[in-house]
This record gives structure tokens, sequence and C-alpha cells, in this order.
């Protein structure tokens, strides 16, 4: 019996202190961000954690200029560590909410990076930036950036959607690449006709199809009207956008897409293009690579249909920066911590740049544009170079939840369970005026 | 020993470890998790309590699809309960009789359970394709090409694809259970029941089976709760889709917390797919120790 109450006691003080500390941590993580007094000295040895997700071939890069880094800087050590792409977005997202983040912050920009810097764990780097830094900078490099005013990182590549065409496909069918909406839709019912699959997307992984969506509205809306609406200045209930829908559902229903592609995920979808069996395939320049691999030569990246009546203009594109490094307001070595992001940031631009894993946003005239992966030299000069506005995918200017609700929206288009103008109605009710 | 076992410190002693280890790793994450369920919080910002909002907005004007997924869930719990235990069941009394061969079927069925889920929903998703799979290739070469269906990408035919591949691959660990339970019933009832002239059904209806209760209720605890937690396979071939027909809580949990960023609402799907699991083991455990009184 006495042994019952020993357990009973020991039970009852368990549950106690887990209540206690339960109760207790919210208090803990609101208190430790005024405390962090930066205590700076150039001269000493400092190590700087650098947390990424740099674990596909792109990290060979990487690694090397981390090291390079660490060669030049013997008083600035950086300390790399990488993590799988979707653990790492748990893992740091985790790490700043628990005020244990490293003190350089691989981040998307955009929505992702905008909820670090709303709870004011991200540093504002703009003081930093006027030695020339900006100078060196593409335009609209820092734009998916700078949020209420304020610079809070540096980008070091850019996203850019491309409709890749397969030549061979289009010359053996005798179809012309399209322009314009109805020259897409001509050209999908014509190799329909012959059997052939007209394009591909990965719709069960949700973003790859909200790709065409975005750049169909990108071409009905155009790209300020676009960000009006993502900022919440302007109804996602209007014509233009509801007009987006409509094609999109046309595409669907001409039979566009295999009839399974609500199952097909976009690794699968890359991989019917890259078999060539697929004559047209909207999609990021982060798959250039892949593709000019294994059709190389046959495949153009050309500009999206235009759409007539449409708002947007040809020099509009899908896309702007996305990959930033941040640098944590707690971090102990500020200037540190800059200096190292302004040279990282340059070099990834140019050597994501060369290998086709990335297109630029650091000026890159001093590279041998020879060396550059054919597809995304082409995306860059004939989609980017010249553009006179960009709209990120939504996904990325969107935050967490109004994401997942647009993504689930463009997956009823697919499915054609929702009508065009519902579409419209439900983005306006769920994201804007949630 | 027997002396040794009896000194209630040796005993807490013993249990200590494991006692912790528990309190640690399950006990105080749920006591955290009760605690997030009741604030509105994205993980970042500072948290608003909310008390019970999270849990009336679980049911009342839901708008995320939960008590659809709750529905999925008791329905893969009737399936695993009547069909996938009874099919084990069979199974298991099939292979204890001493048919030949009788270890090798048991290895046999036992792989799908040792082999990855991750493994078994690419298999799944192979047999389901649309162009080249199994299925539908069967279908065409049998005549029935008018049944091929692109079934993981069908709102209509997604959720009972993936309920096949979930039973079909738990198929051979309540076998197991059952088997061991049929084999440690001692032969020489059996042999008084032949002498008395009962045959093979007979003795698999009032001896086999009524002797195997206790394990049968354990395989059916396990099943159900199983259902309730359910998660791997489903995410690997459907992630919850297309268009969230396949959506089961914990799934949606997963999406709610990880991609929404809605720990609180999330957190209060996790507590209640932990009472739902509390309340069916008390109630299956009731009712099978009162048919044991009889």
């Amino acid at each position: 019996m006495k042994f019952r109450r020993v357990v009973a006691g020991a039970l009852c003080a368990s549950v106690l202190l887990t209540m206690a500390s339960a109760c207790s941590t919210p208090q803990s993580s609101s208190n430790s961000k005024g405390n962090t007094q930066t205590t700076s000295a150039s001269s000493e040895k400092v190590t700087l954690t650098f947390w990424n997700n740099y674990t596909n071939d792109s990290q060979h890069v990487m690694a090397n200029i981390i090291k390079q880094w660490n060669t030049d800087n013997p008083n600035i050590q950086i300390d790399a560590n990488s993590t799988e792409n979707t653990a790492y977005k748990t893992k740091i997202k985790t790490a700043i909410a628990g005020n244990s983040a490293p003190d350089i912050i691989y981040s998307w920009a955009g929505g992702f990076t905008k909820t670090f810097v709303d709870a004011g764990k991200i540093l504002p780097v703009d003081e930093y930036l006027n030695d020339g830094t900006k100078g060196k900078l593409l335009n609209g490099a820092l734009t998916n950036i700078t949020f209420n005013g304020k610079v809070y990182g540096l980008t070091y590549n850019q996203q850019a959607g491309a409709l890749y065409v397969n030549n061979d496909l289009f010359k053996q069918n005798g179809v012309k690449i399209p322009t314009t909406f109805d020259e897409l839709l001509t050209a999908v019912k014509t190799f329909k006709a012959k059997g052939i699959t007209p394009m591909c997307v990965g719709e069960k992984d949700e973003w790859p199809g909200m790709w065409y969506y975005d750049m169909i509205a990108l071409r009905s809306a155009g790209a300020s009207a676009c960000l009006d609406a993502l900022n919440k200045k302007a109804s996602y209930d209007q014509a233009p956008f509801t007009d987006a829908a409509q094609k999109l559902e046309d595409l669907v229903k001409a039979g566009a897409f295999s009839k399974d592609v609500l199952s097909v995920t976009r690794d699968d979808a890359v991989a019917q293009f890259t078999q060539g069996k697929i004559p047209m395939y909207f999609g990021g320049n982060f798959d250039a690579q892949l593709i000019d691999e294994s059709l190389k030569g046959k495949v153009s990246a050309v500009k999206f249909p235009m759409i007539s009546g449409g708002k947007g203009v040809s020099t509009e594109y899908l896309g702007g920066s996305a990959d930033a490094l941040l640098v944590s307001a707690n971090t102990k070595y500020k200037d540190q911590a800059v200096k190292a992001i302004k040279y990282l940031a340059e070099k990834f631009s140019s050597a994501m740049y060369l290998t086709g894993g990335g297109l630029p946003e650091w000026k890159n005239d001093s590279l041998d544009q020879s060396k550059v992966d054919p597809l995304s030299k082409q995306i860059m000069d004939n989609i980017v170079n010249g553009s006179t506005g960009s709209v990120p995918a939504w996904d990325l200017y969107l935050t967490g939840d109004d994401a997942q609700t647009h993504h689930d929206l463009v997956q009823k288009l697919f499915g054609t369970t929702i009508t065009p103008a519902d579409y419209s109605k439900q983005m306006q009710q769920k994201i804007n005026k949630s | 020993m027997d002396r040794l076992l009896s000194r209630k410190r040796t005993i807490l002693l013993f249990i200590l470890p494991t006692f912790i280890l528990l309190t640690v790793i399950i006990v105080i994450p749920i006591f955290f998790s009760l605690h997030y369920s009741t604030l509105k919080w994205d993980g970042f910002s500072k948290e608003v309590f909310v008390g019970f909002e999270n849990y009336k907005n679980l049911f009342v004007n839901n708008t995320d699809g939960f008590i659809q997924a709750v529905i999925n869930s008791l329905v893969l719990a009737l399936i695993s309960v009547g069909i996938q235990i009874p099919f084990s069941l069979v199974l298991a009394l099939t292979l204890a009789r001493g048919i030949r061969g009788e270890r090798f079927f048991r290895t046999v069925y036992f792989i799908p359970v040792i082999i990855s889920t991750v493994v078994i929903g690419q298999l799944w998703m192979k047999i389901y394709n649309n162009d080249y799979g199994m299925l539908n290739t069967v279908l065409k070469a049998i005549g029935l090409g008018s049944l091929t269906d692109a079934w993981l990408a069908d709102t209509k035919t997604a959720l009972a694809s993936v309920f096949v591949a979930m039973v079909w691959q738990y198929v051979g660990y309540y076998m197991l259970l059952l088997y061991a339970g049929a084999k440690s019933i001692s032969p020489d009832i059996y042999e008084a029941a032949r002498i008395d002239g009962a045959g093979e059904a007979t003795m698999a209806f009032h001896i086999t089976i009524p002797l195997m209760k206790p394990i049968l209720a354990v395989c059916i605890v396990f099943a159900v709760t199983g259902s309730f937690k359910a998660f791997d396979l489903i995410y690997v071939m459907t992630n919850g889709g297309p268009l969230h027909s396949t959506e089961v809580p914990t799934t949606l949990m997963y999406t709610t917390i990880f991609t929404r960023y809605q720990y609180g609402y999330g957190s209060a799907m996790a507590i209640f797919i932990i009472i739902e699991c509390l309340v069916f083991t008390l109630v299956i455990n009731k009712l099978f120790s009162k048919n044991a009184v009889e």
C-alpha cells in the first residue's frame, strides 16, 4: 500500500511539474527577446553558425564557397549545417521560435521569411548595404526581402516560370509554338487528337499546378493587380482572376493534362517531360538543368502565351527572388555575419547560375556566358532580362495558412469541382478577409 | 529472487527507468499538446488563449473537413475489424493446423509488416498507376478495360485504394499474433474433442476461437487504435488528396500544424485522437471482459 502511495505521489508530481513547465514556456520566449546585446569584437576569432537546406547537387558548389571563405577569413569561421528541404522548414521554424536560431539563416524570400520578420527575429540590414552592395545587385533583387520598408537579408537566386516546349514533338506534328492562349488551346487539341498528352503537371504536390494558375492570372490581370490582391489591397473576386480560373478550367476540359493528374508528383511530371513524351510543360527555371541533361538542344524555354484582352504584358514573368540569406536578430556577431552573407550571396548567385541551379540576383557580366547552362540562359534572355515586372509564385508571398488555401482552391480547379466564379469568391473570403 | 522482487523498493527501482522514459517522451508532450490546444498560435508569434474554441471549431461549422476525416478513419477501423482480422484469423487457424509449408507461409505473410511503409506505398502507387500500373494492365488483359481508372487520382476510388493497401500490409501482423495464440492452446483439448467426434469446423468455433479471446481482444484494440492513428501509408500514397478525399485526422493534423502553422488547432486534433483511442480501447476491453465471464 505504501508503495502505491509513492507511485501516486510521483505521478502527481510529474503532472504538476509538467503543467508548471508548460505554463512557463510562453513567458520565457517573449522575455528573452529583449536582452540580446551585441558584443562584437572584430579582432577575436568568431564562429558563425549557418543552417541551410543544401542537400542536393548544388550543395557541392556552396560547400566549396564556404570553404574558400573559411580559408580567406581565419578570424570569422563559418560552421555550416545542411538539412533536407522539408525537414529544414520544420527545423528552422522551431529553432527561430525557440530563440536558438543560427547566426546565418537560409530562408525563402517572401511569406516564409515574413513570419520571422514579424516576430522580430531577423536583423534588418539596410545600414550595411550602402557600401556599394546595392549597386552589385540586379534590379528587384531586394523586393521580396523588403518588409515594411526595411531590407531583411540578401537574395542570391531567383525563380522564373517558363513554358518548356519540346521542339521535336512540335515539328513532327506540325504544331505552331503558341504565343497566345487561343493558339495554346489549338495546340492542346491538335496533340490530343493525335493521342499525345499535351501538358504535364505534378498536381499531387499542389504547388506545381498553382504555378499554372498564377502564371495565367499574371497574363490576365497584370503584375500590379496581382500584387495588389496579394498585399490585400485589392480583391481576388475580380473579373481578371475569375477569367484566369476559367482559362485553366478550359485547359483541363480540353484534355491538356492526363487523367491521373491529381496523383502525379512533380518529379513524375518532370520525368514524363524529360522522356520526350509530353510536348509542353510550364515549370520553373529549377527544372532547366534536368531537362537540358535529358533532352539536350531539343527544348526551348519560351514566354507563357498572352491572353487577348488580358491586362498583362509580355515582359512580366512569374518568379522573382526566391532564396535568401538572413542574419538572426539574436546573433552576437552582427557585423561579421552581414559581411559573410554579402560574400556568400554574391558567390552563390554566380555559382548557381553557372551550374543551371538558379537564376542570378547579382550582376554577372564578368561570368563566361558560354559556360552558363543553356536553358537557364534562355530563360534569363527570353524572360527575365528587360522585364517590367514580376510576381512571385503566390505561395511564397502568402503565409502558411493562406498559401495552403490557395493550393487547395487551385487543385479544385484541376479537379473541376469548383466553378471559376466560386474560386475567386472563396479566395477573397478565405484569404483577404479572414 | 522471489524475496528480492517482493521488496517494494526493488520494484520501484525496476519500473523507474521505463516510467521516467515514458513520462518524458509521452506523458509530458501530451500535456504540452493539451496546453497548446487551448491557444491560437502560429508557432512564432505571441500565443492567444482561446479556451475551448479550437475544439469547438473541430465540430461546429467545421470548414477543413475534420468530420469527414474522422468518418474516414472510422470506416477504416470498421474494415480492419470486419475484414482484416477475420481474414488474418482464417490464415492463422489454417497455418496452425500444421499444413505443409507452415513456416514458409508464415514468413511470406509477415514480409509486408517488416518492409518500410514508404516502400509499400511506392509499390502500391505503381500497382495503381494509370499508365503502366499492374491493376489496369491486368484489367485490360482480361477484357475489363472499361473498368480501368486512375485509381489514386479519382476522388471516388482513392480512399478505397489506399485502404486496400493498408489492410494488406498488416494482415500478416495480426495473423502472427493469432497464430501464436492458436498454437498455445493445449493439444490435449483437441484430442479430447476428436475422440468425442468433433470436426475441424466445430473445433475451430467451439475450442480455438473462444480460447483465443484475450489475443483477439488485443488484435481488435490494435486494429481500431491503429486505424485512428494511421498516417504513414496515406501520407506517402496520396497525402490526403486528391481534393482531400483520403484525409484522416492525422494527415489533417499534419497539414494544419506544419503547412498551415495552426499549432493550437492542430494540437486540438491530436488531443481528440488520443481521447478517441482511449475511449475505444476501454470500450473494447469492457466488451471482451463481459464476454469472458460467461
